[in-house]
């Protein structure tokens, strides 16, 4: 997949970033008002785990989205997202909207938002519905294999 | 919200003690009357305060151990942040108290980029430890104005303070340090959203106070030049019980003398008795030898158990099928079929 | 505009953080505890209610009893009053906690955690709350409040890791201790933390295993060590006149992966001769009381000097467990002491005088095994652990309740060969928690498991992308028993083992067969591989 998306945004260009870092605070929307700021600007990623998670998968698929659409980079980095949003108290919605911001953060710092990128950030979103979907079925299953061992304990 | 309610309280402070310098009766009550309810209620609150708590008995030796405990002999203990030995806890002691050792702790060094840059809690780190120190100079400083003769020591620490001759009078390093600390601290409540989220009123109001007696101070010392001689007078009658009021006194004298007497009452109700706290908290000022002697609690009390022979009781077949040795085989409890 | 359109359910932005609603949601909580279990233990207010429910059933008096209990536990703990009162909101806790890190609820930074309770300290227990109510801090006591203690004292692991930053050593654990207690006292508990206690105080373990169970369990171990190891390895059960006491964590017998380090140490005893027993009556070094009250913490930790005088051991030692340390080294010799029937420890093997257990005579097994390797008493081959690229994970309690720091260390640097260390800030005193100690280990509350888990499952990840580390090594059962789930979610690929799994890995045994797999059943790496892999 290489066609060419908007005004030759070459991945790691600096109007790339500033699209992903748009999309970053866009982003930090779902979580609580608090949260944001601290979120948002603490680097260091042993301190801030669930900032810096956000940060850095959202840059890359930034670059695919705007890029090569690399299968191999993108689902690792969509699947660290939803899978940080899927043990929050976040509602399904809520988990995956942030594929949405991106659009906004396109138009916003690159005035308009072309046909290819629509049908990428569509596709995005439901790989996000899939991923969170199956976030939660292995959540589910992580917690009966738990009730599965207890309930082993009190029959031995 | 609570940031402009202790703006608000400071101001008003401000506006009393400007008031009370313009009429002649409240002269006498801001420089005599204040002072004193102020310093006693200061001494027998602090008092009170420090007496309750060591009161309250230390039930469990609970150290934090901030490193390699004593064990082994070949294994290098971490005698100061995991200290055994009383004189190691009294290191671990003055280092919190006198360097903030735990407060760098939160420091970390990262690289951004190619660059070493030093994390917000460093900062936090130097403020608070210039703003203590700087505080503690100028405090001893201001002994030059209870004591005749002034002591060498108030005099050598004056000379080291304004080591750099800047401006006439030359300007306090400590004064600086301070005012620059305070800002740093108060800028920083209203920056940081998470402290500002966790800030009460009297944090607020604490360092307004604080920066309201170093403003008026320098503007005493810099600008509007206070009749230093009827202060010392002043100063030296209240010290001797000997009240006496000059009548040179300054409208921002009296401001200064009103924020520090509203400082030394407030202090014993607030936070502020961390200063007293300090030296008092069970993580911090226990030696980690509690395998090796015991910490004995003075309200220790009998609960209730299940004792070994209730519990063989309980289990007695149950025991015996598996083959567990039993304490009581006698024959009245053993199986008679 | 679609974002206009999820902005609906999208979550309202917390205000000030004194209003005390709190939302109880499944998957953050942990369900109420049994009526039979509060019952038995003679705690009050035993009822069928739950956190979801909306009339908690609470005592008439419950605001008396809690205020009461408040003024009690001021006057008998110098902490709690000078927790109350010293705190200067300077914030450097803030972002040490773990749930904080991981949730990112501001009411979950430890300073704020304080608060909730100081805020009520400052409305009944001084004159500047009294007079100034809400300006001085201060907050009513509502039964919103009281479930908002509920929420937030159960969403505390009580790991200590902010009272390594805090300028005045305020230590959140203390807070939450008697945020507990007083919870406890008008029947607000979680059956995870009750249950296991009940069985504790009964039968002698968490798990509720009766004697008969209990052997079986040390048998099958047995007899899997001697099947692994050619040799006849028996385990003593309460055998009076032994030298030792060995007490365990009771998941060591019972859960998996825990079973592998009791492998570990029975192999360990075999191959050294040790003169010791275990029991079925202290057949649990854990403790649930510490998570509920100090009392029941006294109560259940009665049998182990007890059980030791009855026997007539000369010392005791202690298996790997997190909160088991926390109450053996700083709780029981000033609880259920002295114990002035006992002697100072000694290593039979190699003569060590254990000084630092002079009065409480308890011993950690890594304090003794790394004494036996440091003597050179053991036969270690650490090639037998080639297949594994070791992390280890520093548990809660032994690190900032204790400081053994490096004894599991130098164990796993002698009997593995590929050892590295997660980053600086994650480890050692600043070691981030699993998420699930303190009781809040169950699954119904995985979701804040999962949250609480994450600092320390971003550390693990970074170790494994950096240097292929494919097992975490730990000293803690609760560790044990909750990280696997924790890692199969956050960094799959990396197993959880105890460091005595490892050593009976290593150890070569006198007269042992050929051993071709590790306890596990793993095979070994084969030899010429692992040594070009790890050239």
């Amino acid at each position: 997949m290489t066609d060419a998306p908007i005004a030759a945004p070459v991945p790691g260009s600096s109007l790339t970033e500033a699209i992903a870092e748009r999309w970053v605070s866009l982003s930090m929307n779902s979580w609580p008002g608090a949260a944001r700021p601290f979120l948002s600007e603490e680097k260091d990623p042993f301190r801030n785990p669930i900032g810096s998670t956000v940060r850095r998968n959202l840059h890359i698929l930034a670059r695919e989205v705007l890029g090569g659409m690399q299968e191999a980079s993108v689902a690792p980095a969509l699947d660290a997202l939803v899978r940080l949003h899927a043990v929050q108290d976040l509602s399904p919605g809520d988990a995956v909207r942030f594929v949405f911001d991106l659009r906004t953060a396109i138009r916003e710092r690159a005035g308009t938002v072309p046909e290819t990128m629509h049908a990428r950030i569509d596709s995005l979103a439901l790989m996000a519905f899939s991923q969170y979907a199956r976030c939660r079925e292995q959540i589910f299953e992580l917690r009966l294999r738990e009730i599965r061992f207890r309930a082993e304990c009190a029959t031995r | 919200m609570r940031a402009f309610w202790s703006l608000l309280a400071v101001a008003a402070l401000v506006l009393v003690g400007l008031a009370g310098a313009a009429a002649a009766g409240g002269r006498v009550i801001l420089a005599l009357a204040v002072p004193y309810a102020a310093f006693a209620v200061f001494l027998g609150g602090f008092c009170w305060r420090v007496v309750r708590w060591s009161r309250a008995p230390v039930p469990f030796r609970i150290p934090v151990t901030c490193g390699q405990q004593k064990s082994l002999p070949w294994i290098r203990s971490s005698r100061i942040d995991n200290p055994f030995t009383v004189p190691a806890v009294v290191v671990r002691m003055a280092g919190e108290v006198l360097l903030f050792r735990s407060l760098f702790r939160n420091n970390r060094a990262r690289l951004a980029g190619e660059r070493l840059v030093l994390g917000e809690n460093k900062y936090l780190w130097l403020g608070s430890l210039a703003f203590h120190w700087s505080l503690l100079m100028i405090l001893l400083r201001h002994l030059r104005l209870f004591m005749e003769p002034v002591p060498a020591l108030v005099n050598r620490l004056e000379q080291l303070d304004g080591f750099f001759q800047l401006g006439a009078p030359p300007i306090y390093l400590s004064d600086i340090a301070l005012l620059a600390s305070l800002g740093y601290l108060i800028v920083r409540r209203f920056r940081d959203p998470m402290v500002r989220y966790i800030s009460l009123f009297t944090d607020y109001f604490a360092l307004l106070l604080l920066l309201g007696i170093a403003g008026t101070g320098m503007l005493m010392r810099y600008y509007l030049r206070a009749d230093i001689v009827s202060v010392k007078q002043l100063a030296l009658s209240i010290a001797a019980f000997h009240p006496v009021v000059p009548s040179a006194l300054s409208p921002v004298f009296l401001v200064h003398l009103l924020l520090v007497s509203t400082l030394a009452a407030y202090f014993p109700f607030s936070k502020l008795m961390h200063a007293g706290g300090v030296f008092l908290s069970p993580t911090r000022n226990l030696a980690n030898n509690s395998r090796s002697r015991r910490h004995v609690n003075p309200w220790n009390y009998p609960v209730k158990t299940h004792p070994y022979a209730e519990w063989e009781e309980e289990f007695r077949e149950k025991l015996k099928e598996a083959g567990i040795p039993l304490e009581a085989e006698h024959a009245g409890n053993a199986r008679t079929d | 505009m679609p974002g206009t359109l999820v902005q609906i359910e999208s979550k309202p932005p917390r205000g000030d953080w004194t209003d005390p609603h709190v939302e109880f949601r499944k998957g953050s909580i942990c369900y109420s505890a049994a009526p039979k279990n509060l019952e038995y233990l003679g705690l009050p207010n035993p009822r069928v209610w739950q956190p979801l429910d909306a009339d908690w059933k609470l005592p008439p008096d419950w605001k008396r009893i809690l205020l009461e209990g408040m003024k009690d536990r001021l006057k008998k703990y110098r902490s709690f009053r000078l927790f109350m009162e010293i705190c200067v909101r300077c914030g450097a806790c803030a972002d040490k906690c773990h749930f904080y890190l991981g949730s990112a609820d501001p009411k979950n930074m430890p300073v704020m955690r304080a608060e909730l309770m100081r805020s009520v300290y400052r409305r009944y227990f001084t004159l500047t709350g009294r007079l100034f109510g809400a300006l001085a801090g201060a907050r009513e006591l509502t039964e919103d409040v009281v479930k908002e203690w509920f929420y937030y004292f159960y969403q505390c692991t009580e790991c200590r890791r902010c009272s390594v930053f805090c300028p005045y050593g305020i230590d959140t654990a203390e807070i939450t201790m008697m945020g507990r207690e007083l919870l406890n006292l008008i029947g607000c508990n979680t059956n995870w933390i009750l249950e296991p206690a009940a069985n504790c105080f009964r039968m002698g373990n968490h798990l509720g295993i009766q004697p008969h169970g209990f052997k079986d369990s040390i048998d099958f171990a047995a007899e899997e060590a001697s099947e692994i190891t050619g040799l006849k390895i028996e385990v003593p059960i309460q055998r009076k006149g032994a030298e030792v006491l060995f007490v365990m964590p009771s998941a060591d017998y019972f859960a998996s992966p825990h079973y592998y380090t009791l492998l570990g140490y029975l192999m360990l005893f075999h191959e050294i001769g040790l003169d010791y027993t275990v029991s079925a009556y202290a057949s649990e070094g854990g403790n649930f009381g510490l998570f509920s009250s100090h009392e029941m913490m006294k109560r259940l930790n009665a049998k182990i000097y007890e059980e030791a005088r009855r026997l007539g051991v000369k010392w005791i030692l202690g298996g790997e467990c997190g909160h088991m340390w926390r109450v053996l080294h700083q709780y029981m010799d000033t609880m259920n002491g002295p114990a002035d029937f006992l002697e100072v420890p000694v290593s039979p093997m190699t003569g060590t005088v254990f000084e630092n257990t002079r009065s409480t005579k308890m011993v950690h097994i890594c304090e003794f095994t790394a004494d036996l390797i440091h003597h050179g008493r053991l036969r270690l081959d650490p090639s037998r652990n080639d297949h594994w690229n070791v992390t280890y994970h520093d548990s809660c309690n032994p690190a900032r309740g204790m400081g053994l720091l490096e004894e599991p260390r130098y164990i796993l640097n002698s009997v593995s060969r590929h050892f590295h260390e997660m980053p600086e800030n994650t480890i050692r005193e600043q070691t981030f928690c699993c998420g699930s100690g303190a009781g809040l280990g169950t699954d119904e509350n995985l979701e804040m498991r999962l949250r609480g888990g994450f600092p320390r499952a971003n550390a693990v990840k970074y170790v494994k992308e950096k240097y292929g580390v494919n097992l975490l090594t730990c000293i803690c059962a609760i560790d044990k028993a909750t990280l696997p789930t924790l890692l199969e979610y956050w960094v799959p690929g990396v197993e959880v083992a105890g460091v005595h799994e490892l050593l009976g890995n290593a150890l070569v045994m006198t007269g042992e067969k050929e051993r071709t797999a590790d306890l596990r059943g793993e095979p070994f790496a084969p030899a010429r591989e692992s040594e070009a892999l790890h050239a």
